[in-house]
């Protein structure tokens, strides 16, 4: 490696803002503007009062998704998750403040089990993630079935405040979502554990050959991206007071697209937690401009769909290099 | 490689059977019971009841009305119920399963409406006495179906426009919120209102017409009304047909400094508690519910027992909206909130507040 490899490798490494997060900074700064522009209620007090709390739960699981797709992961237990955490949460305490912490403390031990149970079943029995985590899904429904009935109760009054009283202005729950994301981001790109983490993702079997116990990392992944789900399902049964059953539904595929548009290849390897948090802002937002606009129902799926395609175009597509094609080729592309 | 492959099949499939265990949940009943209703006939006969999405109070208090209705009759021997989760696919199998299971009766909440149309007919011609509610699957009694229970939503859109005329003499802007998209209560809901409203020009309707899209969920309501209340800065009534649900995206705009306007919708403990909250410091906060209507269920159980007992049908033959709360007259009611209860429960229905708080598990 020569001097100059060296000195960008190590300046990358200090600076490290991925190409994802460029993209999704200026999808979100483009988005404020096209809303202020076309619908500015979207970005008025109240508006954005509303959304960002959701935006600081579809962060947090985000932020769990990432680290399983850093694994060549994919988990649809999500929805499970979230629900089962916030049924715990809401019915185990029913209404009883004095029970609150007992509740919160099983929803994460429910979660951590269900991280293991994940965990093993895709390293251990190689099931297909998606398999995996689809039945793990399905338990975890079936669990949440037997103990509430499908029906979680009231938020207690202790939950909400914790999660919905005002710390200079703005929800705790939106605080939530940003240490969760600055831990996140600190544990996976500056610690040890992160980096080898995250070597695991890329490739197990060279780091299986360096001596790095590739199973336990996996296991690692699955298990704290439960953990995040669990604190993003708490945080959700104190924002909504009197939640469904059936909450985390609408986290599956949003968690994924965060993902995705926060740059984490679906492959594995290298993650951005910070840019899957900021692209949560993105759809919810997104969400919040659309609704403002005031277009049927129709037209709202159609332009969030095209808007997600769009962002992920915009750095999924190499333009470069397509833009150099065009050029090289007089201004015509040939077929492959 | 192989035994490794076997084994994980014999997980997976571990789990997926004791998911579904779990969640179809089977209740013997007792059958000590004195005097037997009319539409309790002689056959003995086992029951199902399949709701398209189990997941929330409501649905807890009108499926725990189911289980009491069916209690009163001792020939049902047996009730199954099935929860569709939201799922039409599910909602569909459970259909499935419970014809399997030899039910003779079958109740459907069919939320996914026409959608089910296929599954309800299926039943029907196995000869299961099928009787779908609350939500109109299309087709045609006798046909597709033993009987359709409804009710009357444009008469709840009416007795919504009949209030506000009442109340908002001089007119104002009307939100109109509803659950999923083109679901017929919330369209019926809107044709009742635009009969009593519509020639009036001094009232308008704002928002998504015919009404808002939250699917009944809490955190969608709160993300569609927020949405709203930036978007409009004169809102004079918001109409709802599930009240309850709008309470965590109200109680975040009135801390943003919003003023509450009047609420035309049906009850919950939790609404009712709400206004009693902030009736002092809301000048405009009107409130009028009409029954949330958990017995609908009953209704649609007595015709499905009557006709698979061969008991009497039932006279009723759709449910009626009925009016609950008034703030403004305290006719039929005053605004009622039992603090002392969770905010889950309906004051509307025949099962007691308390009796409600005490239903956790099915």
């Amino acid at each position: 490696m020569s001097a100059l490899q060296a000195r960008e490798v190590k300046r990358s490494a200090r600076i490290q803002v991925s190409r994802g997060m460029r993209t999704v900074i200026a999808g979100v700064v483009i988005l404020y503007i096209a809303s202020y522009i076309f619908a500015p209620t979207s970005v008025s007090k109240v508006a954005q009062m509303g959304m960002l709390p959701f935006a600081a739960c579809l962060a947090i699981v985000g932020l769990g998704q990432t680290l399983v797709i850093q694994q060549g992961g994919i988990d649809l237990s999500v929805a499970g998750a979230v629900s089962l955490t916030v049924v715990i949460v809401t019915w185990g305490p029913d209404r009883d403040d004095s029970k609150l912490m007992p509740a919160v403390a099983a929803a994460f031990i429910a979660a951590i089990i269900t991280g293991l149970i994940n965990g093993f079943l895709i390293t251990k029995t190689r099931i297909n993630s998606i398999v995996a985590t689809l039945g793990v899904n399905a338990l975890l429904y079936g669990v949440m079935m037997g103990l509430s009935g499908g029906s979680p109760r009231r938020t207690t009054e202790k939950l909400s405040n914790f999660t919905n009283n005002k710390f200079f202005g703005l929800p705790h729950s939106i605080y939530f979502g940003i240490i969760a994301t600055i831990i996140v981001t600190l544990i996976v790109k500056r610690t040890v554990i992160g980096r080898r983490f995250e070597a695991v993702g890329a490739n197990p079997r060279a780091a299986h050959a360096t001596g790095l116990n590739v199973t336990r990392y996996q296991i690692g992944g699955y298990v704290s991206a439960q953990i995040l789900y669990c604190t993003a399902g708490v945080i959700l049964g104190g924002v909504i007071s009197q939640p469904t059953a059936y909450q985390g539904d609408d986290y599956v595929l949003p968690s994924v697209a965060v993902v995705v548009l926060g740059g984490t290849s679906l492959l594995g390897g290298r993650g951005f937690p910070a840019a899957s948090a900021l692209a949560a802002l993105f759809l919810k937002q997104l969400d919040m401009f659309v609704l403002s606009l005031g277009v049927p129902y129709g037209v709202r799926t159609i332009v969030i769909s095209f808007s997600l395609m769009l962002g992920i175009a915009l750095y999924a597509v190499k333009w470069g290099s397509i833009g150099s094609k065009i050029k090289k080729e007089g201004g015509q592309l040939q077929p492959v | 490689m192989i035994r490794s492959k076997s084994r994980a099949t014999v997980l997976a499939s571990a789990i997926a059977v004791a998911a579904i265990t779990i969640s179809t949940s089977v209740t013997a009943l007792s059958s000590a019971s004195a005097a037997l209703p009319s539409w309790c006939g002689p056959k003995k006969i086992t029951m199902g009841f399949t709701d398209g999405f189990g997941g929330n109070s409501w649905r807890l208090v009108t499926t725990a009305a189911v289980r009491e209705e069916v209690k009163l009759c001792p020939n049902v021997t047996k009730l199954y119920y099935a929860d569709g989760q939201g799922k039409t696919d599910k909602a569909i199998s459970d259909i499935k399963g419970m014809v399997g299971k030899g039910v003779k009766a079958l109740v459907v909440f069919p939320d996914a409406g026409e959608a089910m149309l296929p599954a309800l007919r299926s039943a029907y011609k196995a000869g299961v006495i099928t009787v779908p509610y609350r939500v109109a699957p299309g087709g045609t009694e006798g046909k597709d179906y033993s009987k359709f229970i409804g009710s009357d939503f444009v008469l709840a859109g009416k007795l919504w426009g009949e209030w506000i005329k009442k109340n908002l003499p001089d007119g104002g802007n009307i939100l109109r919120i509803s659950g999923p998209a083109g679901n017929s209560q919330g369209a019926d809901e809107s044709k009742g209102l635009t009969q009593v409203l519509g020639s009036d020009p001094k009232y308008k309707f704002i928002g998504a017409d015919p009404f808002e899209v939250t699917g009944w969920d809490p955190g969608k309501t709160q993300e569609v009304l927020t949405a709203a209340i930036a978007k409009y800065p004169k809102i004079d009534v918001i109409t709802s047909d599930f009240g309850p649900s709008m309470v965590s995206a109200l109680q975040a705009a009135v801390a943003s400094g919003w003023k509450v306007p009047a609420i035309a919708t049906s009850d919950g403990n939790v609404l009712g508690c709400f206004y009693e909250d902030n009736k002092a410091k809301q000048a405009n906060f009107k409130m009028m519910t009409i029954s949330t209507q958990n017995d609908h269920s009953r209704l649609a159980v007595q015709w499905a027992v009557a006709l698979a007992t061969g008991g009497k049908k039932p006279a009723d033959k759709a449910y009626p909206s009925t009016l609950f709360e008034d703030s403004v007259s305290g006719s039929p009611s005053k605004v009622q909130c039992r603090k002392d209860l969770p905010g889950d429960v309906y004051l509307s229905a025949k099962m007691s507040g308390d009796a409600q708080a005490k239903l956790k598990t099915n």
